[in-house]
């Protein structure tokens, strides 16, 4: 459990950083494209063009890591890592933070710049749990074996 | 012990979290489900609006949507054969998946008389999911709807299908699959109806300007070029601009234009607009009326910024876009409507949020319908004669084209906002996000008919509600072994 916990929270951090990767190239095809005299409106913008498969992508992907995320607090009641369940809340309560900023620049657009800083604060965390498990335990700690 | 026990307890208390985080995740999932074959009959819950709902019949003595036809002993003025096809499209330099209807794509334009009786015969030859043939716009009888599952099978390869009705309406219209619609729409699937007056055609030249986005290249008629039309000085001309992509697009003009129609219907007394586009959204059409320039310069009418109309000789600069949109609401001048709102006896709410959940068992972020997602969403039910409000309503983060099938309804106000201009009838309605909208219609069209967002792909994900008449029912499902996948 304690190796599905760091696998999981490693996991997050990988598609945080794919997720960026992949608004990257949707951002940048897609003005290469515009560049080439492709032209973008809501009706282009609807059906699909060149970076459109990396913005979908994107979208998706965030489900995922929800759902990771999700693992992993469930992981982390078995796991027995010292404030693993907590760090598992916090990167749970992390990627709901993010989806609701993505979410919410559809009509807040400033609410974008804070999604793209935000991944930055999920990665972190991602990593951060993981690395708990080569932290001991808190519960060994206090109770040391006896020697006779 | 103690050490066996903390285990035990922690084990159990793990457990329960789980059971906690686990349980609701797994109702929800599981209420989303439909099941291989379902009938839209059965989806959701029925909303009356307020009107009477003492003779809810779907049992033996209801009407099968199938009766909804044109008199069948009546013979057609116009026929038409369609043949569908999967096959490659090269638009412009490119070439890209898609399908067509007569080896062409969009399909041939069908161009009747009002008052003939049209029958359009179609035959699959190859789409491997299956076709149908949606009217859009056109008040069709429910039969002839062409929705699979709902009004009809899909009509599998080598199948046919014969289309009938009566060309009652005057005006530019469309038709498209609505059978895996997000996919086949996109392309290519359509055609253009145009039914022109018994007189005849009114204007010298008459333009048809399908829009369509293949694969994000901008087209018109399946050209990614502009449309060159000969026209001469003082000629009176229509361009009808239709819109069959998933989002909505502007149209302008360099040269005074005035919108003679919206999905089909006159605008009263059109002013000319010269410092505004219009909007037309997907699925909806717009007809632009331009008296051609006295000195003989060509006009560029521009269908989106990447394509447009060039009337006249010449290669006139395209005009930079307005900055703002023809305001609908208080375009043209008032008259009377043929039926009184203040009447309505149905009120229906069409609430259109988004939030995460499951769809067909499928966990994310979906479209609800009041609240609900699919397939949990409302039946409004309707009586024929009932004088029908809807109040729509969008706080879902993103803009939805609604559409109702087999009925056009007018615009009563927006935002609370009464209309002041000509009657705005509609079939198609570009809903903002943070928009409300007042539309009302007559039920005067008896069958079983989809309300749904025409952003196809949104439809597919469960923005489809249904308007339901008392006593009609229907023997297609969704699903099964017919395979019908109406969206």
């Amino acid at each position: 459990m304690r190796t599905a916990y760091r696998v999981l929270a490693y996991v997050i951090a990988a598609v945080v950083a794919i997720q960026a990767a992949a608004i990257g190239y949707g951002v940048f095809a897609q003005l290469n494209w515009i560049d080439k005299g492709g032209t973008l409106d809501k009706a282009t913008l609807e059906g699909s063009w060149p970076g459109s498969g990396a913005l979908i992508f994107h979208a998706l992907e965030g489900l995922a890591v929800f759902i990771v995320a999700l693992a992993l607090l469930i992981v982390s009641f078995f796991a027995k890592i010292d404030k693993g369940v907590r760090w598992a809340v916090i990167v749970l309560a992390a990627t709901f933070v993010q989806i609701a900023l993505g979410t919410l620049s559809h009509l807040v657009t400033a609410s974008g710049a804070v999604h793209g800083a935000f991944a930055l604060i999920l990665f972190g965390l991602a990593v951060t749990a993981a690395m708990r498990v080569h932290k001991p335990s808190s519960v060994a700690e206090a109770t040391p074996a006896q020697v006779a | 012990m103690a050490g066996r026990l903390s285990t035990r307890v922690r084990l159990i208390v793990a457990l329960a979290a789980t059971l906690v985080i686990l349980a609701p995740i797994a109702w929800l999932w599981q209420s989303s489900l439909v099941g291989n074959s379902y009938s839209v009959m059965g989806m959701g819950y029925l909303d009356y609006g307020g009107g009477p709902s003492g003779s809810h019949d779907h049992g033996s003595q209801a009407r099968s949507v199938n009766d909804l036809v044109v008199d069948p002993a009546r013979k057609a003025d116009v026929r038409v054969d369609l043949v569908a096809a999967q096959q490659g499209l090269v638009i412009g330099s490119k070439s890209v998946p898609g399908y067509t209807l007569n080896g062409t794509s969009p399909g041939p334009t069908i161009t009747v008389r009002e008052g003939q009786l049209v029958e359009v015969h179609l035959r699959n030859a190859s789409v491997k999911a299956g076709i149908t043939l949606h009217w859009h716009g056109y008040d069709v009888p429910a039969a002839m709807d062409g929705v699979a599952g709902v009004t009809q099978d899909e009509v599998a390869v080598g199948g046919e299908f014969t289309y009938r009705f009566v060309a009652d309406q005057v005006g530019t219209y469309w038709y498209h699959s609505h059978q895996v619609s997000n996919e086949q729409v996109i392309g290519g699937l359509f055609g253009t109806l145009v039914v022109l007056p018994k007189a005849g055609r009114g204007d010298a030249v008459d333009v048809v300007a399908t829009a369509h986005t293949y694969a994000g290249m901008k087209t018109i008629n399946g050209a990614a070029s502009d449309v060159k039309v000969p026209a001469k000085p003082g000629e009176q001309v229509r361009v009808r601009v239709i819109n069959t992509d998933n989002g909505p697009i502007e149209t302008w003009a360099d040269t005074p234009f005035r919108v003679l129609t919206i999905d089909g219907y006159p605008i009263n007394a059109p002013t000319e607009v010269t410092d505004r586009s219009v909007t037309v959204t997907a699925g909806g059409r717009a007809d632009l009326g331009i008296t051609m320039p006295s000195d003989g310069k060509p006009v560029r009418v521009q269908v989106s910024k990447g394509t447009a109309v060039v009337l006249g000789t010449g290669d006139p600069a395209p005009p930079p876009q307005p900055t703002a949109a023809l305001d609908l609401l208080t375009y043209g001048g008032p008259t009377a409507l043929p039926f009184d709102p203040a009447q309505a006896n149905r009120h229906f709410d069409y609430s259109i949020g988004h939030r995460p959940g499951f769809v067909r068992g499928a966990p994310g972020l979906w479209w609800s319908i009041n609240g609900h997602l699919y397939p949990h969403v409302p039946m409004y039910v309707v009586r024929e004669g009932d004088i029908v409000i809807m109040h729509i309503d969008n706080h879902s983060g993103e803009l939805h084209p609604m559409h109702l099938h087999g009925h056009h309804a007018v615009v009563l106000a927006r935002n609370g906002v009464p209309a002041t201009g000509s009657p705005w009838w509609i079939d198609s309605l570009n809903v903002l996000d943070g928009e409300t909208y007042d539309i009302a219609f007559v039920a005067n069209n008896p069958g079983i008919w989809l309300d749904h967002c025409h952003h196809l792909k949104h439809a597919a994900q469960g923005m489809v509600a249904h308007l339901m008449y008392e006593g009609v029912d229907t023997p297609y499902r969704i699903g099964g072994a017919a395979g019908n996948r109406p969206d």
